[in-house]
């Protein structure tokens, strides 16, 4: 099997000054707190200006596994996500998020369209926010987790 | 099979549904959410056999069906119709699961080690009857360890497979638009392994269960051990139009590995996984795909009969459609029946000396 790159859980969004890469800032925008980026998003649409909506909708997206004994790939089940693409101020930005929330998947689109023209400081400062929280939360259960680890001794 | 147009059942059909429903009074979502935050076991169970994940909507079609697992799942399958596929995500890998718990039964020292996760395996039954007499239940707080599990894990079959435990067959990448899709084409047999996996994961709980447990008892080929047995959470990883791969949030999927000594002289694998979280299905899935190979023609654990008889919404609505009318089959069978006693036993024939 192929060992994919993983990327690193809970060293990114470390240091304020550094910005996130496309990647690492998607996932951070799909998992953010809907209201807070709902905000933030508000706060950089007169920025951008006229937005085109491409696609505002909810979808399905069937979600591949990869089986451990053979190494076939086969489908799991289709997840229901909402999407958004739009064009504003020369560029383009594209939400996708698990569940129906077509508002949430269209913050992260404006927030993608305007981080694409540049990521100021607020917008990677709400970028530095949330990845901590979310890092806090993973950290949270994986204690919790780590908790039930069996300490075995055999007789 | 005969079928017969009849009328005169439009105001019965009407008021029926009307009986059925208002037994289950107003639905309001803050029914849904009740069910939803309440019984994360039985929604993680609809929306596997469903194949569609959305827990508001498994905790709508439960509301609506009454707790009717079958009734829930037709509804989910239904209204998954409605929704154009958007994408196929980039395959989930086992190492790659946001794990939660992670156990083998067969190797005690598995590489990174037994993790419980939660679990009622070491729990006592008991039934707290003082919640009916007004003392709420309150679960004790998880003491959490000073330091995070990994969100990570290591594959157990890949470690058996460098160890040269279990064979190690070469694969050959498949792009994801090019993965077997049941939902698309029609369960043939010898059935793609794809076709087969992904029928495990919608195949209804129960029986899965009834066959597997027949194959644990003796009517199969192979006993399993719990090689591997998983609760994580999936990245749905999707691709950005700039190319771009991100994850969109993540899903709860199940994942067990079971394993026998083959006859090769090294240890064989069953596999299943599905949407949320399902251990009874998963153990018996993948006990199932174990057992599969060489199965006798019509034993339980032959691939053909258990595909066909675990898909929940073909089998429960074969089930429930013989409580439609069916009179004039019936009918024949009547008059059959009745022609054979009105018609006099023939005379014995005369005995013919030879």
């Amino acid at each position: 099997m192929a060992p994919r790159k993983v990327p690193p859980m809970f060293d990114q969004g470390s240091d304020p000054a550094q910005p996130f890469d496309h990647a690492r800032l998607l996932d951070v925008l799909a998992r953010a707190d809907a209201d807070r980026l709902a905000t933030l998003a508000e706060g950089l649409l007169t920025a951008l200006g006229p937005v085109e909506v491409v696609q505002s909708r909810t979808g399905l997206v069937m979600l591949p596994m990869r089986d451990t004994v053979q190494g076939t790939d086969f489908h799991l089940g289709e997840v229901l996500v909402a999407e958004a693409h739009i064009r504003a101020a020369g560029t383009e930005g594209y939400g996708m998020v698990v569940g129906r929330d077509l508002n949430r998947a269209m913050a992260m689109a404006v927030v993608d369209a305007a981080a694409s023209l540049g990521q100021t400081p607020q917008i990677r400062a709400f970028l530095h926010h949330e990845a901590t929280a979310q890092a806090a939360t993973d950290t949270a259960r994986l204690r919790e987790v780590e908790a039930t680890r069996v300490d075995m001794e055999t007789f | 099979m005969a079928y017969v147009a009849t009328r005169g059942g439009e105001r019965a059909i009407e008021q029926s549904e009307r009986l059925y429903r208002a037994e289950l009074g107003q639905i309001d979502a803050a029914r849904v959410a009740e069910i939803r935050h309440a019984l994360p076991m039985l929604i993680d169970r609809v929306m596997g056999e469903a194949s569609l994940y959305e827990p508001d909507l498994a905790a709508l079609a439960l509301a609506q069906a009454g707790g009717d697992l079958y009734e829930a799942v037709l509804l989910l399958r239904a209204w998954r119709t409605t929704q154009p596929r958007l994408t196929i995500a980039q395959p989930v890998l086992q190492d790659q699961l946001f794990t939660l718990r992670r156990i083998s039964a067969a190797f005690k020292d598995i590489p990174g080690g037994q993790i419980l996760g939660p679990s009622l395996d070491y729990a006592h039954r008991l039934l707290a009857t003082g919640v009916l007499q007004g003392r709420p239940y309150v679960p004790a707080a998880v003491q959490p360890a000073a330091t995070p599990a990994p969100a990570r894990q290591p594959s157990l079959a890949a470690w058996q497979k460098a160890q040269g435990l279990v064979a190690d067959p070469a694969r050959a990448d498949v792009a994801p638009d090019d993965i077997p899709d049941l939902t698309r084409e029609p369960l043939l047999f010898p059935a793609a392994r794809a076709h087969t996996l992904q029928s495990l994961a919608r195949a209804d709980t129960g029986g899965m269960l009834a066959l597997g447990y027949s194959a644990m008892r003796g009517y199969g080929n192979a006993h399993p051990t719990v090689n591997e047995l998983r609760l994580a959470e999936a990245d749905v990883r999707v691709r950005h139009p700039g190319g771009t791969v991100f994850s969109a949030g993540r899903v709860k999927v199940s994942q067990a590995e079971v394993t026998s000594k083959g006859k090769s002289g090294l240890l064989e694998l069953g596999f299943c996984a599905t949407l949320g979280w399902n251990e009874v299905k998963v153990i018996s899935g993948a006990t199932l795909d174990l057992n599969a190979p060489g199965a006798a023609k019509g034993s339980p654990v032959e691939e053909e009969f258990f595909l066909y008889h675990t898909e929940p919404v073909e089998a429960s609505g074969f089930c429930i459609h013989f409580k439609l009318p069916h009179y004039v089959t019936f009918q024949s069978s009547l008059d059959a029946l009745r022609g054979a006693k009105a018609v006099p036993a023939p005379h014995e024939p005369e005995k013919v000396p030879a």
